[in-house]
């Protein structure tokens, strides 16, 4: 069950600034510093933004910042994940849900192509084993 | 004992991506670097599975359900697929002479290399009477099984510092699982529950690096309780803007603010509820309006009252020019500052009032 089907609401809600921390502009330079070194050494690298203090109106003011880009990878395994690249190529805006759809983990990933979404060496020869039964049923 | 960990999970229609999310997730919760997500992922899927004897001595089971009733079955369940759980007196089927058996055989048959978790405190009054299994001590059972224990996790504030058993005025003489065993490496686990991907953690460090993860003065896994529920709190900006809630229905509480004044033992509790959440990644004391009780602290429940505010430090216009400057300085300063006042407070056994609550 999702949280927003209990019908709670806040009375009253509060007039003013909706909860900006502060803590979400340094975080671009720390993505800038990234791109500069998957660039030079072609190291993949990560902000782990489950882990910082971040409110939600920080999180929703990055993603804003670093805008959509042209692929967004939805990854069915207990739960969605999304893997969608940010308006600067190389930044991905990582999230893994469970089966409720609560977010489990979020990342900012900057890499050509994230880990998750290439397919490992032993699944692909399982693959081949599959495609060379197909083929002897012919 | 069955093949490597990652055909247990294939056959269970658990896919290697999936293995990986839940390693990504875990690694990050350690805090370990990104890439240690796809080395653990790695690691593990080749392990063997190592035999686990899991004792319950004076508890509520908490410990255990906190586990089980986990919001994912399939992940967090995965410490079941982890390991070779050869005892568990809650879960497993056998009963009597039989699951005695079964916990001889293991530790028999795997001496000097099965994980031993104990959740509970041992109770040592009249001869440890006052918890027995089989007719026979906690005490007793404790000692026989850690002796060819590879290593002991105590699961749960009453294993790790002997919890609400050991609460003033301590009637069955509950102590921990470390003052018992010395001779082995104990890792605490603690909390009121603790939190079931902690205990993953472990095991998966285990697995993967073939050692226990780095511990605490406190025996914790520095990992998940590196820092404060404080220094982690999506409440500490309000904090350091000095915004405190006053009462649980005023404007601050309204708007989010910290909830110092209102008693929250944040500031001195190490554990991880600020990043891994309850219920699924859902929500956690201090998300849902109320301060942390301090629950995996030892003698938290004689700590001086759940609604007290604890102390500041004698100056505080030099303390908050210090939090404005330092801040996670001041969140570790604060807590050496309480340490001294929980151990006051113990010794006073001050009894909570309806003033506490109230105030």
């Amino acid at each position: 069950m999702k949280l927003d089907v209990i019908p709670i609401h806040v009375a009253d809600q509060p007039p003013g600034e909706p909860g900006l921390s502060g803590n979400a502009p340094p975080l671009l330079r720390e993505v800038a510093e990234q791109v500069r070194r998957l660039l030079e050494s072609g190291e993949p690298s990560a902000i782990d933004l489950s882990a910082l203090p971040l409110t939600p109106a920080d999180l929703d003011w990055l993603q804003e910042k670093l805008g959509a880009g042209e692929i967004a990878v939805t990854l069915q395994a207990s739960g969605e994940s999304t893997l969608n690249e940010t308006a600067c190529p190389g930044v991905w805006w990582v999230t893994h849900r469970n089966e409720q759809g609560v977010v489990t983990s979020q990342f900012i990933e900057v890499a050509f192509v994230p880990e998750l979404v290439k397919a490992h060496p032993a699944d692909v020869a399982i693959g081949l084993e599959t495609l060379e039964l197909l083929i002897s049923d012919l | 004992m069955q093949g490597p960990l990652i055909d247990t999970l294939a056959r269970q229609g658990v896919s290697r991506r999936t293995f990986l999310k839940y390693c990504a997730t875990l690694a990050s919760m350690m805090a370990l670097p990104p890439a240690a997500g796809l080395a653990m992922a790695e690691a593990m899927a080749a392990a063997r599975r190592p035999s686990v004897i899991w004792l319950p001595f004076q508890e509520c089971t908490g410990c255990t359900e906190s586990f089980t009733r986990s919001h994912s079955p399939t992940l967090e369940g995965m410490i079941f697929d982890m390991i070779s759980l050869d005892y568990q007196e809650t879960l497993m089927a056998a009963a009597g002479h039989q699951a005695e058996e079964a916990r001889h055989t293991a530790m028999r048959d795997n001496a000097g290399k099965y994980l031993l978790v104990i959740d509970g405190s041992i109770p040592l009054d009249q001869g440890g009477a006052y918890s027995c299994i089989g007719g026979r001590s906690n005490l007793d059972i404790l000692k026989e099984a850690a002796e060819g224990a590879a290593a002991i996790i105590a699961m749960g504030t009453c294993a790790a510092y002997g919890g609400i058993p050991k609460a003033n005025p301590n009637p069955t003489g509950a102590v921990s699982v470390s003052d018992i065993v010395k001779d082995k490496p104990i890792v605490n686990i603690p909390g009121c529950p603790p939190i079931p991907v902690v205990m993953t953690g472990v095991l998966a460090h285990y697995l993967t690096f073939g050692s226990l993860p780095e511990l605490d003065d406190k025996g914790r896994p520095k990992a998940f309780f590196g820092e404060t529920i404080h220094d982690r709190c999506y409440r500490r900006p309000f904090y350091d803007q000095g915004k405190f809630a006053k009462t649980f229905d005023d404007e601050g509480a309204r708007r989010g603010w910290c909830l110092f004044e209102l008693g929250c033992k944040g500031p001195v509790t190490y554990n991880a509820c600020a990043t891994v959440k309850w219920n699924g990644g859902t929500s956690w004391p201090v998300e849902s309006g109320h301060g942390c009780l301090g629950c995996s602290e030892p003698d938290f429940w004689d700590a001086g009252g759940f609604y007290k505010a604890l102390s500041l430090p004698a100056d505080p216009l030099k303390f908050a020019a210090a939090a404005a400057v330092v801040g996670t300085g001041a969140g570790v300063a604060i807590g050496f500052a309480n340490r001294s006042k929980k151990g006051g407070a113990k010794s006073a056994h001050e009894t909570t009032t309806l003033d506490d609550l109230e105030k």
